[in-house]
C-alpha cells in the first residue's frame, strides 16, 4: 500500500515529549491557581491529544479531505459545549 | 465522529455537574489515586507508541517485526486494564462505588457521588473500548502470524491503529478532568 509516512525517530521524540507532558501537568497539578487548574490541565491535555493525532494518527500528513473532518468533529463537539455553557455558565449567580 | 459525540456529550454533562458541585467535584478528584492514574496514563501512551510502531513495521511490510510490537501493544494494554481494576477495587473497598453502600463525610454528599456516577460511568465506557481494541489486536496478531499481511495490504492494521490512539486520546481527557482538577487541595 503505502510507505511509512512518519519515521521511527519521530515516532519517540512524539513518545517522549508526551511523557514529558504528562509529568509536567501531574506536578502542576499540585500547585493551588484557583479555578485555572482545570484550565491547566484540559490545555495540557488538548497538546497531548493534538500530538497523538497529528504524529501517531497521520493526521499532519493526511489530505485536506480527511483533516476537514477531523476538523468538522471537533467543530461539533465545541458547539455542543459552547451553547450548552452560555446557559449553565450564567445560571448560578 | 460517532465516537466523538458518545463522549463529547458525557464530557458535556461531567461540566454541567461540575459547574453546579464545583467544590464536590474537586473534593472527589483529590480522591483518586495520583500515583495508579499518572502510571495508567504512562502505560497508555506507551501502548499506543507500540502499536503506531506495529503501522510503521506493517508499512515496511515486515511481519515478524509487526507481530512483536502487536504483541506488545496487547500486554501493555492489558496492564492497563489491570492497573484500572485495581483502582476499581480500591473503590469498592472505600464504599466509594455509587449506590446504597456509598459512603461520605463531605458537605455536598449527593454532589460528590455524582462525581464517582461520572467517574465510574465514563472510564468503565473506555475500559469497554480497551476490551474491544485487545480482541481486535489478538485478531490481528493471530492474522499475522498466518501471513496474512505484507507490504501491500496492512490497512486493518492502520484502522485499528486509528482506533487504538483514539481511545488513548480519550484517556487523555478523564485522566484531566477526574484526577487532576483536585490535586492541590
Amino acid at each position: 500500500m503505502t510507505e511509512p509516512v512518519v519515521s521511527r525517530k519521530t515516532y519517540a521524540l512524539t513518545y517522549g515529549g508526551l511523557l514529558l507532558l504528562t509529568v509536567a501537568t501531574t506536578l502542576l497539578s499540585y500547585i493551588d491557581m484557583g479555578p485555572f487548574n482545570m484550565v491547566v490541565a484540559l490545555v495540557i491535555a488538548v497538546v497531548k491529544a493534538s500530538l497523538i493525532a497529528a504524529v501517531f494518527m497521520h493526521a499532519l500528513y493526511e489530505s485536506t479531505l480527511v483533516r476537514v473532518v477531523l476538523a468538522g468533529g471537533i467543530l461539533w463537539f465545541l458547539i455542543l459545549i459552547s451553547l450548552t455553557m452560555t446557559d449553565y455558565l450564567t445560571r448560578y449567580r | 465522529m460517532t465516537e466523538v459525540m458518545l463522549f463529547g456529550g458525557l464530557f458535556m454533562a461531567f461540566s454541567v455537574y461540575r459547574i453546579a458541585h464545583a467544590r464536590a467535584f474537586d473534593l472527589g478528584s483529590n480522591d483518586m489515586s495520583i500515583v495508579l492514574g499518572s502510571l495508567n496514563t504512562a502505560v497508555l501512551i506507551s501502548s499506543s507508541f507500540t502499536m503506531a510502531l506495529s503501522v510503521h513495521a506493517a508499512q515496511e511490510g515486515k511481519t515478524r517485526r509487526l507481530a512483536w510490537f502487536l504483541g506488545a501493544t496487547i500486554v501493555i494494554g492489558a496492564l492497563f486494564l489491570g492497573i484500572k481494576f485495581t483502582e476499581y477495587y480500591l473503590h469498592y473497598q472505600d464504599r466509594k462505588v455509587p449506590g446504597v453502600w456509598f459512603e461520605t463525610n463531605t458537605p455536598d454528599a449527593a454532589g460528590f457521588q455524582m462525581f464517582y456516577v461520572f467517574y465510574f460511568l465514563m472510564t468503565c465506557l473506555h475500559a469497554l473500548h480497551m476490551t474491544v481494541g485487545l480482541a481486535i489486536l489478538l485478531t490481528l496478531l493471530g492474522m499475522t502470524l498466518l501471513g496474512r499481511f505484507s507490504r501491500e495490504y496492512h490497512n486493518p492494521v492502520v484502522l485499528t491503529g486509528l482506533y487504538w490512539h483514539f481511545v488513548d486520546i480519550v484517556w487523555v481527557f478523564l485522566y484531566a478532568i477526574f484526577y487532576l482538577p483536585g490535586r492541590h487541595l
